[in-house]
């Protein structure tokens, strides 16, 4: 489903192109219909390696598919949904417009999408704010907005990116509800957190990344062994990675 | 296009609702009232100032159009990483460019055709005031005028597309797509100028002359689209001119489109 082969990265940072390797032979594989939970550190390779899934960088070595496609292959992107970390929208937009572009960029049909917009503002509760431009909208709501956004064309794959941020425990419980029933509908859910109560409470696998390299992964019974918690296990394994972590 | 419109569509919504856009307008609609109170003052040649300011008006208002909201359109997009919320849809880099690039377009034609309906309410109505003054007044020529600041801002604004896929500050897009407008309106003369100095009792290096030539084939002859002077004396402009003119524009839009497209397709966006 995703497959994420030996990807490496490097990125230069400053005048004098410093080099920062960011990725270093990270290899994931992510089946159908489970949902995956990938945490580490701040700075760790989270968000590259999911920017590295929507193509918005390229891997310096290695290379990432999705349901067998290449992600360099922009028609892949049909099927996927993405909620990017710390979303930003267009401010003078309403969020069924955001959600009208969404749909239509990805191929949706306009009575589909006309019947989905209103169903899927619902979900996220913001159907009444629907019509209100989007730059009058709270953290909170704009997280709710980008969600809508990554399930308006009902994607196979789901890849959220610090979907907790900035929700209130409301808003918490919706993420989970809505991570759990892509799970029912047989989706595949690909999801990073600092939260790892959540990734515990919602991951049937998880893969724990620390200074660009993965450094565990496995199914979440086996991973952390009964008497400990996934904090015992993440702290035990940054700790062997030697990365200095606040939790 | 399935890809390239919805974006085309959200670019021009974006756009048209901007606060900038406002200002721009109010400030257009001052320039039309003051083109009445100038003329009511001057009492000279006053149907030529009064085609020549409704024509400048639209041609200044479009120009801060292009700088202050067009590319804001681009610029912020990487800015504030909206990019990503585009790019992670069946979008490709290439089909991003042009898909912004047809919602600027989108907008450039609305505004032209929204500030030069006011332009022409303009004139007409110092035409109503002082009909003496207008013997040789044609519509047609100031359509055309129009028709040609559409042009050259679309042209301006692919410029700006183009600056925009290799920078990573919408300021040096700004001040870049700045300097072309200036080097484009002014290159043509200059060039007539160095080639021929002597007309004019000046001395002009070798170097000079290299650095204006290259300057003229490198950007965009931007004096070609300004007609004022012609509409407002409602001299003959040769179709072949015309003709000319809007091919030269929508084959170096294109081409300038297709290149940004393909700076940008080698972006990343960490």
């Amino acid at each position: 489903m995703i497959e994420v082969d030996s990807i490496s990265k490097i990125f230069k940072e400053g005048l004098r192109g410093k080099k920062v390797r960011a990725l270093i032979d990270l290899s994931l594989t992510i089946r159908k219909g489970e949902v995956f939970g990938f945490l580490g550190p701040n700075g760790a390779g989270k968000s590259t390696t999911i920017k590295v899934l929507l193509n918005l960088i390229r891997p310096d070595t290695g290379q990432a598919t999705i349901l067998g496609s290449d992600v360099r292959d922009a028609k892949v992107r049909q099927k996927i949904g993405y909620l990017p970390e710390n979303p930003y929208f267009y401010d003078y937009l309403s969020a069924e417009e955001l959600l009208w572009f969404g749909g239509r960029a990805s191929g949706v049909k306009k009575p589909l999408l006309k019947a989905r917009i209103p169903q899927i503002l619902e979900r996220v509760g913001l159907l009444e704010a629907r019509k209100r431009h989007l730059r009058t909208y709270s953290k909170g709501m704009v997280q709710r907005a980008g969600l809508a956004l990554a399930l308006v064309h009902d994607p196979e794959v789901v890849i959220l990116d610090e979907p907790m941020s900035g929700l209130d425990p409301m808003g918490r419980k919706m993420v989970g509800d809505l991570i759990l029933e892509l799970k029912e509908q047989g989706k595949t859910v690909f999801f990073s957190s600092h939260i790892l109560n959540d990734i515990e409470r919602f991951s049937d696998r998880i893969g724990i990344v620390a200074e660009g390299r993965l450094r565990l992964s496995g199914n979440l019974a086996e991973v952390v062994p009964s008497g400990e918690t996934l904090e015992d296990v993440f702290l035990r394994t940054i700790a062997a990675a030697d990365v200095e972590v606040v939790l | 296009m399935k890809a390239i419109w919805p974006l085309a569509v959200i670019t021009f919504k974006e756009g048209i609702r901007n606060r900038a856009i406002y200002g721009i307008f109010l400030l257009a609609l001052l320039l039309f009232a003051a083109n009445f109170l100038i003329c009511g003052m001057i009492m000279q040649e006053v149907g030529k100032v009064a085609v020549d300011i409704a024509l400048s008006a639209v041609s200044f208002s479009g120009l801060l159009l292009v700088l202050f909201v067009g590319i804001n359109l681009l610029a912020k997009d990487l800015d504030r990483r909206t990019i990503y919320m585009v790019l992670a849809r069946p979008i490709s880099r290439g089909q991003y460019i042009w898909g912004k690039f047809v919602g600027m377009t989108l907008l450039i034609f609305t505004a032209v055709a929204s500030l030069g309906g006011c332009a022409l309410l303009s004139i007409g109505s110092v035409r109503f005031a002082f009909p003496n003054y207008f013997p040789r007044f044609a519509w047609e020529p100031v359509l055309w005028a129009l028709a040609l600041i559409a042009l050259m801002l679309v042209l301006l604004a692919a410029l700006s597309f183009l600056f925009a896929s290799f920078t990573t500050s919408s300021f040096v897009t700004l001040v870049l797509t700045v300097v072309s407008y200036f080097i484009g309106h002014g290159v043509s003369a200059i060039k007539a100028l160095v080639e021929a100095p002597e007309a004019v009792g000046i001395e002009v290096s070798a170097a000079t002359v290299r650095l204006v030539k290259a300057a003229y084939y490198m950007f965009p002859n931007l004096s070609l689209f300004d007609i004022k002077i012609q509409a407002a004396h409602n001299l003959e402009i040769p179709w072949t001119y015309l003709a000319g003119t809007i091919a030269y524009g929508l084959v170096y839009t294109i081409m300038i489109v297709f290149l940004a497209g393909l700076i940008f397709s080698r972006r990343e966006f960490p």
